[in-house]
């Protein structure tokens, strides 16, 4: 009896040290996932090139969150998880609009040309269509 | 020592919840990391272009300064999961400003490329109207080319019919066409001897002179008489004028302008024969009547040297 009463006192508390286990939470591997997708669309984004500060830290906060999760310290794996991915957004939609600001400014340097280029064909064009000398 | 217990227990119960409320109404409500969450999101709040674009990043970036706000009230100002959300509050804030941007970029682009394309279109439309005026100038002088070469053509199909006509006309004639003109001899039978009165047989081929200038105004006509040698030097020029004026009489006669006629007599001079018997003397007689070519002058026989 004694005994039995042990063992079900022991699986209590293993139990409840499961729960207590627990509460440090379950590791966040959709999160990581998540953050690591996110990161490799800034990545394609030339995230590396237009937004590297923000790329950095999503990639530092990424390994932070890999660390504790092997650590099994799942809410700072997850907090770092979603930091990361912030931050990889930030760095892959600050990467795009930069990109994006750039192909404003060819556009308007080339209408730019192409306004004059047609401003001066239509001078030369109004020199060809002037009726030839008597 | 059970009862002490239970009695500290439910104080702590009481004082717990007073202790979390009495923290929340002391603790410093200026979080850096929050207070920067807070200006991040009003921020983008005051960016129209963001509530036009990124709605839905500037929604998650309020539901999270509420999480960090409401953690705050909760744990503290200095609570680890109200830094966490206010920091992600911020970086949403940003991301939904990038994506506004990026946004208002994709739609300056896309106005530029309608702009470019109405650029291109006009520019086009311009050359097309260049070329089309071009072929234009180009075939209306094609078009004059072909209607003057049309025009030599008739004029000279209608210069070939002229002549044959002429040539028809004056068959009679014995038109011959010299340098002068064209020249058509009445002979001596058209006479009566010695005297200037025209025969009934001379009214064709004066009608056919006559209606041949009606027909080309612009030619004048020179009338020259003619004898032979026999008789005076002085009753030949008379009797050669007297015809060729009875010659020139008879043509305005026949609604012929004055002006355009011009009648000569030169007696004896320039024979066409010998004089030595009949046939070659009535050659001699005769009254010469050219026809200008065109509406040129007539050349005078010295100045011609013609015979």
């Amino acid at each position: 009896m004694i005994t039995g009463n042990g063992i079900r006192n022991s699986i209590y508390c293993a139990i409840a040290f499961a729960i207590v286990a627990c509460a440090s939470g379950p590791m966040p591997v959709d999160k990581l996932a998540v953050a690591k997708t996110s990161i490799e669309r800034a990545e394609q984004a030339q995230a590396a090139q237009f937004a590297q500060v923000e790329l950095t830290s999503a990639r530092n906060k990424y390994a932070a969150a890999q660390t504790a999760a092997d650590k099994n310290q799942g809410e700072v794996a997850a907090r770092m998880a979603d930091q990361a991915d912030v931050d990889a957004q930030l760095a892959e939609s600050t990467a795009r609009a930069k990109q994006q600001e750039q192909l404003v400014d060819e556009m308007d340097s080339s209408l730019r040309d192409l306004r004059n280029e047609t401003l001066r064909k239509d001078n030369a064009g109004s020199a060809v269509t002037a009726p030839p000398q008597p | 020592m059970k009862r002490n217990l239970i009695a500290l227990a439910a104080t702590a119960a009481l004082l717990g919840p007073l202790a979390v409320m009495i923290g929340c109404e002391t603790a410093p409500r200026n979080n850096a990391t929050l207070e920067e969450a807070r200006s991040a999101v009003q921020a983008a709040e005051a960016d129209s272009n963001v509530s036009k674009y990124a709605p839905t990043e500037l929604e998650r970036a309020r539901k999270l300064l509420i999480n960090a706000d409401a953690s705050v009230k909760e744990h503290g100002a200095n609570d680890k999961t109200a830094n966490h959300y206010a920091y992600l509050a911020t970086q949403m804030a940003h991301i939904a400003e990038q994506r506004a941007q990026e946004q208002v970029a994709t739609a300056r682009i896309m106005s530029g490329e309608a702009e470019r394309q109405r650029i291109l279109l006009s520019a086009r439309e311009h050359e097309a109207n260049n070329a089309v005026a071009q072929a234009r100038t180009a075939q209306s002088q094609t078009e004059a080319a072909r209607s003057e070469s049309q025009n030599a053509q008739a004029e000279m199909a209608q210069a070939q019919a002229e002549s044959r006509e002429l040539a028809n006309q004056l068959k009679d004639l014995q038109a011959a066409q010299t340098s002068r003109g064209i020249v058509l001899t009445l002979q001596d039978v058209l006479f009566d001897t010695g005297r200037s009165r025209l025969k009934p047989g001379a009214e064709r081929p004066l009608d056919q002179i006559a209606s041949f200038l009606n027909e080309h105004l612009e030619r004048r006509v020179q009338i020259e008489g003619f004898t032979d040698s026999q008789g005076t030097n002085d009753y030949n020029l008379e009797l050669s004028q007297s015809r060729a004026d009875a010659v020139a009489m008879a043509i305005i006669q026949r609604g012929i302008d004055a002006q355009r006629i011009r009648a000569t007599g030169y007696g004896e001079q320039y024979p066409k024969a010998s004089n030595t018997n009949a046939g070659s003397r009535q050659m001699n007689r005769r009254v010469e009547i050219i026809l200008s070519n065109g509406d040129q002058a007539i050349p005078g026989r010295i100045a011609s040297g013609a015979p």
